[in-house]
């Protein structure tokens, strides 16, 4: 029943129009990505190319090849700031709507031989395949970028590396639509329960880094984190809710996959990936909880 | 004629303000919005008073030591507001959007915009009512976030605003209630046209997302000496008349660039606020004319912004069905 349950989500999700546009929208940002490292590659080539005649000039020796600075995967550091801004209000909008658009029907499903753990494990079901196509997708067109941009199909050791940063970014991104379902299912009203889970959103992104790292907003668009020292008292207290900060671990642990930050240890990455799958684990289990005591006859999603 | 007029949009005005008031979603939104910013300017306030003590020991030290020439302060108070206006751009954009999809969404859930359209308020009128009592929402919001940075850097920063500063503070919250209302049109205008609130909800917000958080990082990512880490022009040992000559060559490239960030109305709000709030250091040393010279490309694209969303927002008034479409409008 789980699967058939997933499987009506994910028809249901193909016909809506708003889905299909984010998706693209999704899609085209991370193609979009993969033009700006194309572009980032061009201009490194063209201003060398321009300082080494300037110096030559000038009687100096050419400077060093800027290439060598350039981690491999730094075409895609993009991504580490689109899948927590675009990705994840993506997610946000799937659980969001695999929740409400049943609305009062859901009573419907309830006549059938169907438990409510079933239907909640099949909405999440649902929505982590939508979510798993996506990342796939976003992957195929990451590993396109880079065949086009480096003129050579990735090693292995490469290949790797993305396939786990995607799997850390479906992981990532499960949260947010596990909190859309979340809000869904707390609130009777359509608009309310997505601008609350929209309200997480933006907590998550930008206020609790600027609490725990001194992060402002726009800082907080860098795929590269660079946060204030804990020398500060305030800071030295309000360090030790970094775990929480879910979008801090996640572009670290990112960081550290892609390795477009110094590489640390596998243990460091996994100490940034925890929290995620710790908050994942509990959302899962608060949206069964939730829907074992939602009253689906009461439910009025409309606006 | 004109006083019934001036009346009605007064009465809309006044009940959209306190309709407003009474969202759960709009406080919790607005709550975020307060600790946030609030949080923001007291951990920059904290962070400044040490500075600034440091300064003063220094200055002390100075004079006892006979110095004549003192080095001026480095610190610039009004920099401390620079978070706040980012949360601005950011959270107060969505709650603009937000208090815009509400105006339209409440009238259509509670059939009452059938009503009012069959009274002889005409839909200029109504857009006008639903505009102003908007502007008041968002000025006593803006209001607010200016008293709380006024009392934080002063109370927590030990550093008191003078009059010239308290002038560029007030601009700059001005634009902050121009850029949060051009969002308010945005949100009203989408659920307006589109035949379930919720879906114009959701086209707002990705055009916010676009405009607000995409356009500006895209612009930032292709500046030439972002490539790589810590500067590419100083990984090759460029100093900054060598990255002059060199990027007089990438005219067309730096022309592409900015444009995109040009397009970004959120950019242009950022550059004005920062422009008045000392955050770009090339700025702090300009009279308050030539500051608004430099920043006049800003001003004229808000204020086209500003003005092209509530027309767009009227014409969508003007659509709306006068008669109940059903159970979705």
């Amino acid at each position: 029943m789980i699967d058939t349950i997933a499987s009506q989500q994910l028809l249901s999700m193909r016909r809506q129009r708003v889905f299909v546009v984010a998706m693209g929208l999704f899609v085209a940002m991370t193609a979009a990505a993969g033009a700006l490292g194309w572009s980032s590659h061009q201009t490194i080539v063209r201003v060398y190319e321009q300082a080494v005649k300037l110096l030559a000039a000038q009687g100096q020796p050419a400077p060093p090849n800027p290439f060598l600075l350039k981690p491999e995967l730094s075409l895609l550091s993009n991504m580490v700031v689109y899948i927590p801004l675009l990705g994840a209000l993506l997610a946000l909008l799937i659980g969001h709507m695999a929740i409400s658009d049943d609305g009062p029907a859901g009573r419907l499903v309830f006549s059938r031989s169907v438990s409510r753990g079933d239907y909640a494990l099949g909405k999440i079901l649902g929505a982590g395949i939508a979510l798993g196509l996506i990342m796939l997708t976003a992957l195929a067109i990451s590993l396109f970028s880079l065949v086009v941009v480096n003129h050579a199909v990735p090693g292995l050791a490469v290949l790797g590396r993305l396939v786990v940063f995607y799997g850390l970014s479906w992981l990532y991104v499960m949260v947010f639509a596990l909190i859309g379902m979340g809000a869904a299912l707390l609130s009777r009203r359509r608009s309310f329960s997505l601008l609350a889970a929209l309200g997480v959103w933006l907590g998550f992104t930008f206020a609790i880094p600027q609490f725990t790292s001194g992060l402002r907003p726009t800082e907080s668009l860098n795929p590269i984190i660079d946060p204030v020292g804990i020398s500060q008292r305030f800071f030295e207290v309000t360090a030790l809710a970094r775990p929480i900060s879910i979008a801090e671990q996640y572009k670290a642990a990112s960081g550290q996959v892609l390795a477009i930050v110094p590489v640390e240890s596998a243990s460091s990455t996994l100490s940034h990936t925890l929290p995620i799958a710790v908050a994942a684990a509990l959302l899962v289990a608060a949206v069964i909880a939730l829907v074992r005591r939602h009253d689906f006859s009461r439910s009025s999603y409309e606006d | 004629m004109r006083t019934e007029s001036r009346r009605r949009i007064l009465a809309i005005a006044h009940h959209e303000m306190r309709a407003a008031t009474r969202s759960g979603v709009l406080h919790a939104l607005l709550g975020i919005l307060i600790v946030a910013t609030a949080g923001s300017v007291v951990i920059a306030s904290a962070v400044y008073a040490s500075r600034l003590a440091d300064y003063q020991a220094y200055r002390a030290a100075a004079v006892a030591g006979g110095v004549t020439r003192i080095a001026p302060s480095p610190l610039a108070p009004l920099s401390l507001l620079r978070g706040a206006f980012e949360y601005i751009e950011i959270i107060g954009s969505v709650i603009a959007i937000t208090l815009g999809y509400l105006a339209v969404s409440r009238e259509r859930a509670n059939k009452t915009l059938p009503l009012l359209l069959s009274r002889p308020v005409s839909a200029v009128e109504l857009a006008a009512g639903s505009f102003i009592g908007a502007l008041g929402v968002i000025a006593t919001l803006a209001a607010a976030s200016a008293t709380v940075a006024v009392l934080s850097v002063g109370l927590i920063g030990h550093d008191w605003l003078n009059l010239t500063q308290v002038g560029k503070l007030f601009l700059a919250f001005i634009a902050a209630i121009v850029y949060m209302a051009t969002f308010y049109s945005l949100g009203a205008y989408t659920a307006a046209s589109s035949k379930a609130a919720a879906n114009g909800l959701m086209v707002a917000l990705g055009i916010w997302l676009i405009v607000v958080l995409l356009l500006p990082q895209i612009g930032d990512t292709l500046d030439a000496d972002n490539q790589i880490p810590g500067g590419l022009f100083a990984a090759l040992g460029l100093g900054h008349d060598g990255e002059v000559q060199i990027l007089q060559h990438f005219a067309t490239y730096e022309t592409v660039r900015t444009s995109i960030e040009a397009a970004s109305f959120a950019k242009h709000f950022e550059r004005f606020a920062f422009a008045m709030t000392d955050v770009k250091e090339r700025y702090r040393s300009l009279s308050f004319p030539d500051l608004l010279l430099q920043v006049r490309a800003s001003i004229i694209w808000i204020l086209i912004y500003a003005v092209t969303l509530p027309a767009l927002m009227i014409r969508a008034f003007r659509k709306q069905p006068s008669i109940p479409q059903g159970a979705n409008q």
